[in-house]
């Protein structure tokens, strides 16, 4: 009770509010005339009596073609014929996207194997469309033992790859075929023509008409025997 | 048939030497212990990558015994300074000058061991050393000896403390090793050797089967070896396709040709031909190229490793023949 008293004595000593006046004097500022007359005049402040925009030749080109389309699909039949090729498109779209995102290979859609493709951009030749006998002829008349021997061992991986002793793709390497011949002898054998004919081929070492001759007739023996 | 234009047996003979010393001391790791010395005699420096316990820096340390040269250890750590590597000038009170004193980057076999716990900074200041054999500190030139081998070790960017290193860097180291896991037989044999006290005796064992002098000359024999045109279109061509393949962020740079062809000859002759095959160059693609290429980020989110996209660019390609 006591405290409550204390407390109103308290405010009423609170000294009364003084209104204060401010005396200090007032510039009033003006609107320069001639700066509102020259905004006036410029191109951006004038919001009315805009006047029409002219088309670009750009503008007027889609009018035109929407133009078109509108009426294309006011006439009945070429508007029944634009439908059909607008929900065919749409379609394959959706057909294009759900193979994208599914991440199908296309071959599946033209029924093509995918071990079937070859994944070369270029393929510098196919063994099995060389005409070797052919060719070897021209390369001995021309003394080129060494595109020769290149053929005699082509050859041997076509028989090779005939007979399915090896798989043929033209990403292996000659080494990758000799690990494949399951049969321990011709592997053997195979594996010595193979070194011959990196020797020849990628050392470029020099070959006359007799050693072509003994190299040729490893290769006719290894290709005459039987697997 | 064939008789060698070039006289490979000494080379073919160190080579021996090195596999024996290293295989009495590493077991397992052949292609490890392979890529190791192809890259000493491409004039290559290799960066070895593995967990934790894989012998990494024991190949390095094995590899740099084997040769009688000046070697040279840096523990790369979070707060080494590039001068803690190349060296710094001191004042010298009784000449009132500044000395330059050589820092650990002066030898022939550095072995940079946890390279990528050091930060960007630090490995910067191995760019000029690595590339142009030199470096430059307050203006002098300073040339380093040849030959100039940097062995460097790291932990694969996924462990902890590791920053990733910068790819001017990647691009001059010839091979990134992947060190992997020994099988169990081989685990076996490791404990088998540790558990008979045979691993200390071997390692003390060892010693130096090449001189700083026959490492030059075998240097240059593999330089002059033969490479056919058509070979080098082939490793252009697996390079080349690293800038046009849509799995990769970044392809690799002309280095990387250089580096397959300069690493197949290496190949080549360790395997006693003076000529290079397609089987050398596929051997050291991948070695020269993942360190060297940064797959796209769905790539990398997929699942797929540098390794896969170059096995892939090598399938894609038509072995010349």
């Amino acid at each position: 009770m006591t405290g409550l008293c204390f407390g109103q004595k308290e405010l009423s000593k609170k000294p009364a509010k003084v209104v204060k006046i401010d005396s200090g004097k007032v510039e009033i500022r003006k609107i320069d005339t001639a700066e509102v007359s020259a905004y006036s005049k410029q191109r951006d402040f004038i919001y009315d009596d805009v006047p029409p925009e002219s088309l670009s030749l750009w503008d007027r080109f889609w009018n035109w073609l929407w133009d078109l389309i509108g009426r294309a699909f006011r006439n009945k039949v070429s508007g029944s014929l634009i439908k059909y090729v607008l929900l065919g498109l749409v379609i394959v779209i959706v057909i294009f996207l759900v193979i994208k995102l599914v991440g199908l290979d296309y071959k599946v859609l033209t029924g093509q194997s995918k071990a079937l493709d070859i994944p070369f951009e270029e393929t510098l030749e196919n063994i099995h469309e060389i005409n070797f006998d052919e060719q070897l002829e021209l390369a001995l008349q021309s003394y080129n033992y060494r595109l020769a021997v290149r053929l005699l061992y082509l050859k041997t991986l076509k028989q090779l790859s005939d007979q399915k002793i090896i798989s043929w793709l033209p990403d292996k390497t000659n080494r990758a075929y000799v690990s494949e011949i399951q049969d321990v002898q011709k592997r053997e054998v195979f594996s010595d023509l193979t070194l011959q004919f990196e020797y020849i081929w990628y050392g470029e070492f020099f070959i006359d008409k007799n050693t072509f001759e003994s190299v040729h007739q490893s290769f006719q023996q290894f290709n005459s025997s039987k697997v | 048939m064939f008789s060698q234009r070039t006289d490979l047996s000494q080379l073919n003979a160190a080579v021996e030497q090195i596999k024996e010393a290293l295989g009495k001391v590493i077991v397992g790791q052949k292609d490890t212990i392979d890529l190791l010395i192809a890259g000493l005699l491409a004039d290559g420096h290799l960066l070895m990558e593995g967990v934790p316990g894989v012998a990494k820096t024991l190949s390095a340390k094995l590899i740099a015994k084997c040769i009688s040269a000046v070697f040279s250890r840096i523990q790369f750590t979070p707060d080494l300074m590039p001068s803690d590597v190349l060296g710094t000038a001191v004042f010298s009170p009784k000449t009132a000058e500044f000395q330059f004193r050589k820092g650990p980057i002066f030898g022939n076999i550095i072995l940079v061991d946890e390279i990528n716990r050091a930060p960007a900074k630090t490995q910067s200041a191995l760019f000029e050393a690595m590339e142009e054999r030199q470096i430059t500190v307050d203006g002098h030139t300073y040339h380093l000896e040849e030959p100039f081998m940097v062995l460097a070790t790291q932990n694969p960017i996924e462990q902890e403390g590791t920053y990733r290193l910068p790819e001017a860097q990647l691009d001059r180291f010839l091979f990134k090793i992947e060190v992997k896991y020994p099988t169990l037989e081989e685990e076996i044999e490791i404990l088998t050797n540790q558990h008979q006290q045979r691993t200390e005796n071997q390692l003390q064992e060892i010693a130096a089967v090449l001189s700083v002098e026959q490492i030059k000359t075998l240097r240059a024999t593999i330089k002059a070896l033969f490479v056919e045109p058509k070979l080098l279109a082939y490793a252009a061509q697996i390079v080349h396709e690293t800038r046009n393949n849509k799995s990769l962020y970044l392809g690799a740079s002309p280095r990387a040709s250089l580096a397959i062809i300069n690493a197949g000859k290496a190949i080549a002759a360790m395997a006693g031909r003076d000529f290079v095959t397609p089987d050398d160059i596929i051997k050291v693609a991948t070695p020269v190229l993942v360190h060297r290429i940064m797959l796209s980020p769905e790539k990398e989110m997929e699942g797929l490793t540098p390794s896969d996209i170059v096995a892939q660019i090598i399938k894609k390609i038509e072995v010349p023949r």
